[in-house]
């Protein structure tokens, strides 16, 4: 079968073993969660509850009128402690609800509903009510992308299926437990946005999850799954559109320009579960892995679980750890700490050896060249960082560092070590201050 | 729980591959085992001495220069070492060591270290060296043989047949060329020795065939027209060993594909209008030296098209 995929990216290790044919576990419910306000891309919520309230699984517990935002919910019953800055996975301090948690935690989404005669409207009100956004660890609400500019329509829905960081196999195990759920949700999403057609673009070292989905898919039409050749970072948008469909979305512009819609495959399943259950999102599949943990494994984590619990859910450290990461080993964030609490987006914890993470002292660039070939965006990661170092932010805009969506691939490959990501989001904020 | 000296934070990615910069110098040294191989076996205590004294002056070059600059030791990196082999192998096998040893030290402690270290050099350590020497050796004629003319320990170099225009019996064959039997310097003796050392060096993803063969079109090209014969102009000389293993120099050479082709053309029109209207003796590396100086300009002139762009303001 020919794979397709796009041009530049890099092969790293993936490391997918450790996790990916493991059933997803549930855990054991932490003492107390953390909910912030702030969990999507766009302005934060403002807490409707107070010190003192009792909520319910499912309640709101945060909402703004503003456009671009995703509402809250309690992820589980108990009683709201508190109300105060937390940290969160990025280090900020975000405005944040506390709840100390119930022993008895009823599950009261069991019904299904006939989606048969659902409207665009009605979708794009359930995704927005029930708080979902971009599982994938960007986090753009949900509903909005669902509403696109009507001079742009939408033809082609893709389902973003890659997973292409390291180490995670959330989205993995998610498509393969609720292979149906995947093709629903994303049948809605088309009907949403008026396409007539549904990819499921999916890596090819996740070849079960490929003919569980064509096996279903067989007598639908319309939908359709494309297996993709293993590559970092497939996973992008742009790389995805411009893998299965030969479209590629100009520089700084959105994928409605060329008429493609693209969700994460967690977000599909989670879209459909919450229209015919009704369930908000209250909890999501984490992968948690890495040589410094004891059981790596996916689970089941309620919205706002400490980082802390997670690691000690699955057997905690092991090998003294170095570095721990929210999100993936390409674009994830590092941690000082082990207290900031799960939100939406967090697809994974890996935490790294030392011997890992490769890291070492950033020398002089030797003109290699290897992170020009790997860079997805065609930019020339080297010349732009030459540029940054002298503070020459204006030539670095002239080589396109507004277009870097910091995948990390330069940097990965970089016999020099260079830091071009970190360099890239200093130039980022130079430039948005002169503005 | 907490681990007391607390995480590491930085900008991700949170993962390298393996390749650091020793990795690539010392593919390049693998590349060169069996170019070295054949120039021993040919040219033995000869080629012995010189690449012995070329390492070693690279390495004590590199150990002194860093301490007196006070930076970090690279030596580890192994590109003095590349330096020095390459340059060893661009000098003919009769020169003296103290010979080689100059040349080193000019391709080392100044053109490398002085300009900065590995990285912030303009031109091809080697190269420069090796163009250094040949002009000093105009100033030393009368103590030195000139390296233009001097004669292995075999038999004239092949170039000197290309410029005289000889097509008679006595100039090395194609066979001689390609299997090691030609003379010259020493990195001259055998191109296929060279394309195995390439070979690995694309396979391991060191250099790409972007360099090496715009520059080895343009000489076959230029030199039809101009009515040289081409596979001797490809054969002879160092251009093979100049277009692999020089040319695509990391530091030094083009970092674009696009940009990398017409670098390659710039040097193979220099290497076939000096060889037939100039010296032929230093044509390659005179050629990969002026290459070398149109890199910055070259870069700067063309940027990159991005993903999407073409088709944005279609
Ligand atoms: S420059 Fe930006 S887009 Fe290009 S490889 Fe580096 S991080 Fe990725
Ligand atoms: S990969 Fe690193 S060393 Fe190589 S050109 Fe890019 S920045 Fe320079």
């Amino acid at each position: 079968m020919e794979l397709k995929t796009f041009t530049g990216g890099i092969h790293p290790d993936y490391r997918k073993e450790a996790t990916a044919y493991k059933a997803t576990e549930e855990i054991a419910l932490p003492e107390e969660v953390v909910i912030q306000m702030r969990q999507h891309v766009g302005a934060p919520n403002e807490p409707t509850v107070s010190a003192g309230d009792r909520v319910e699984a499912g309640t709101t517990i945060g909402s703004t009128e503003a456009f671009v935002s995703a509402p809250v919910h309690a992820s589980v019953s108990g009683e709201v402690t508190e109300i105060s800055e937390q940290i969160s996975f990025s280090g900020a301090l975000v405005n944040s609800v506390t709840i100390k948690v119930d022993p008895d935690q009823p599950d009261k989404w069991t019904g299904k509903k006939n989606l048969e005669g659902i409207t665009p409207e009605q979708i794009r009100e359930i995704a927005k009510e029930s708080g979902l956004v971009g599982l994938g660890g960007a986090a753009f609400p949900t509903h909005i992308k669902l509403s696109p500019p009507a001079d742009k329509p939408i033809d082609i829905v893709i389902i973003n299926g890659c997973e292409c960081e390291p180490f995670l196999t959330c989205d993995h195990r998610v498509m393969l437990e609720n292979t149906e759920d995947l093709i629903e949700g994303l049948k809605l999403m088309m009907k949403a946005v008026g396409a007539g057609k549904g990819i499921i673009g999916i890596e090819a070292n996740k070849m079960d999850v490929v003919e569980a989905v064509e096996s279903k898919t067989a007598s639908e039409s319309g939908v359709e799954v494309m297996p993709l050749e293993v590559k970092y970072p497939q996973g992008n948008e742009k790389m995805l559109i411009d893998a299965l469909t030969g479209r590629r979305v100009p520089p700084g512009k959105l994928p409605s320009e060329v008429g493609v819609l693209v969700q994460n495959s967690g977000t599909a399943v989670a879209l459909y579960k919450a229209a015919s259950t009704g369930r908000p999102v209250i909890d999501r599949i984490i992968t948690v892995s890495g040589s410094g943990i004891r059981e790596p494994k996916n689970v089941r984590v309620r919205i706002g679980t400490r980082i802390e619990h997670v690691i000690e859910q699955c057997g905690g450290f092991v090998n003294n750890p170095e570095k721990v990461i929210m999100g993936g080993p390409m674009t994830g964030f590092a941690q000082k700490s082990l207290s900031a609490p799960t939100v939406k987006g967090t697809s994974g914890i890996v935490v790294l050896t030392g011997k890992e993470t490769g890291e070492s002292e950033e020398r002089e660039c030797v003109g290699c060249g290897k992170c020009v070939d790997a860079c997805p965006m065609f930019l020339m990661p080297n010349s732009i960082v030459k540029y940054i170092k002298r503070n020459q932010y204006e030539k670095a805009d002239k080589y396109g560092v507004k277009d870097c969506f910091e995948c990390g691939c330069c940097s990965y490959v970089c016999p020099a070590r260079i830091h071009h990501v970190g360099y890239v989001r200093i130039a980022k904020a130079e430039l948005a201050a002169k503005k | 729980m907490n681990n007391a000296k607390g995480f590491t934070v930085s900008a991700p990615p949170h993962i390298r591959s393996e390749e650091e910069v020793s990795t690539g110098m010392r593919d390049v040294l693998i590349a060169l085992v069996p170019l070295v191989a054949v120039s021993i076996g040919f040219f033995r205590l000869y080629a012995v001495v010189n690449l012995a004294a070329a390492v070693l002056t690279a390495v004590v070059c590199e150990l002194v220069m860093r301490k007196i600059m006070g930076g970090k030791a690279t030596i580890g990196d192994c590109s003095a070492i590349v330096t020095g082999v390459l340059l060893a192998l661009l000098l003919p096998p009769v020169v003296p060591a103290w010979y080689v040893v100059i040349g080193v030290v000019i391709a080392v402690a100044i053109v490398k270290e002085l300009m900065g270290g590995l990285g912030c050099n303009l031109f091809n350590p080697a190269l420069f060296g090796f163009v250094s020497l040949l002009m000093l050796s105009r100033v030393w004629q009368p103590i030195v043989y000139n390296l233009g003319s001097i004669n292995g320990v075999t038999t004239a170099t092949p170039l000197t047949y290309i410029k005289a225009g000889a097509l008679n019996g006595i100039r090395p064959g194609y066979w001689d060329l390609f299997f090691g039997n030609a003379g010259g310097a020493l990195g001259e003796v055998s191109v296929i020795a060279i394309l195995v050392g390439a070979a690995y060096l694309m396979y391991k993803g060191q250099i790409t065939w972007h360099i090496p063969l715009s520059i080895l079109g343009s000489v076959v090209v230029l030199s039809a027209i101009l009515g040289a014969n081409p596979l001797y102009m490809i054969l002879a000389g160092g251009l093979m060993l100049g277009s692999f293993f020089m040319a695509t120099d990391w530091v030094t050479s083009p970092d674009s594909k696009y940009v990398q082709v017409i670098y390659g053309i710039l040097i193979g029109v220099c290497v076939v209008l000096i060889r037939l209207y100039a010296a032929p003796t230093g044509a390659v590396a005179y050629s990969i030296l002026i290459g070398n100086a149109f890199v910055p300009l070259l870069n700067g002139l063309i940027i990159r098209k991005k993903f999407g762009e073409s088709k944005a303001v279609a």
